[in-house]
């Protein structure tokens, strides 16, 4: 079970997968906003499918959009589902 | 294709399209200073004395009051959309191959099975498009409150998609070419 660091960090690996670099990840913090740090709608999803295989869940239809907001929020959502 | 895609004419009364291309090395600000090129461009020609979009903390830029207007870009390619009086606008511009995962991640089963081919004739790069212009478009309103493109519902109405949110409803029209889709909704 991840704790809120290795989630973070599991997130920024999933981001550099996806992305093919490491860009756009050494760039953006922890709480920053990843849309508004330049993060495509179409790369935030490809970041979604590919949490719910790295973390086994699924996300809900009505996941609250503050969720997605930041790898912080993001992780921490990981951790609660699993706590 | 010159540059970007053209709008039928009954949709492109009253609307004002610019296409500029992204800079090198095309990388975010490059991206970014294209959009406001073509927002700059397309309030212009429409006709709006102001010609300097804002942007809103969150990123949404803001154009001069009456004339709603939006803003999209590739890595190569940025297009602005300028509809004077209109209530709302919403522009997208996709060249992402949109895997079956993703696919089934940001439509429903009733939109996949109605819009998708046999049944349907969009793409689902075309459908993932139509959402985010109609997500500007309906998000311009500013009374749905905070949610997620995915969560708008397409159907099909003549030629057009309607998208609905909130019991809210936006027309929106797609069309593809050489790689790249453009989806435009406006709220008149």
């Amino acid at each position: 079970m991840p704790d809120t660091a290795e989630a973070r960090q599991r997130i920024r690996s999933l981001l550099v997968e996806l992305l093919g670099n490491d860009q756009f990840v050494s760039r953006v913090s922890d709480t920053e906003s990843l849309r508004t740090a330049g993060l495509s709608s179409h790369a935030l999803v490809g970041l979604l499918v590919a949490m719910e295989d790295a973390f086994g869940f699924e996300w809900q239809d009505d996941v609250e959009p503050e969720v997605l907001r930041s790898i912080d929020s993001l992780a921490g959502y990981v951790v609660a589902l699993r706590n | 294709m010159a540059l970007g895609l053209d709008v039928p004419a009954e949709l492109a009364e009253g609307a004002w399209i610019e296409w500029r291309p992204v800079r090198r090395p095309y990388g975010r600000h490059q991206q970014s200073a294209a959009g406001s090129e073509a927002a700059k461009a397309a309030l212009a020609a429409a006709g709006s004395a102001e010609r300097n979009v804002s942007r809103d903390p969150d990123g949404r830029p803001r154009f001069p009051r009456g004339f709603a207007g939006s803003i999209s870009h590739t890595e190569r390619l940025a297009v602005a959309a300028v509809v004077p009086g209109a209530e709302a606008v919403g522009i997208d511009i996709e060249n992402a191959v949109i895997s079956p995962r993703v696919s089934e991640f940001v439509l429903r089963e009733r939109e996949r099975r109605t819009l998708l081919p046999p049944a349907g004739r969009y793409t689902p790069r075309e459908l993932f498009s139509a959402k985010e212009a109609a997500f500007k478009a309906l998000n311009g309103i500013g009374t749905l409150g905070e949610f997620l493109f995915w969560q708008i519902e397409l159907s099909q109405s003549d030629d057009m998609l309607i998208a609905s949110y909130g019991g809210e409803r936006v027309p929106v029209w797609v069309r593809s070419e050489a790689g790249l889709s453009l989806a435009l909704a406006i709220r008149r």
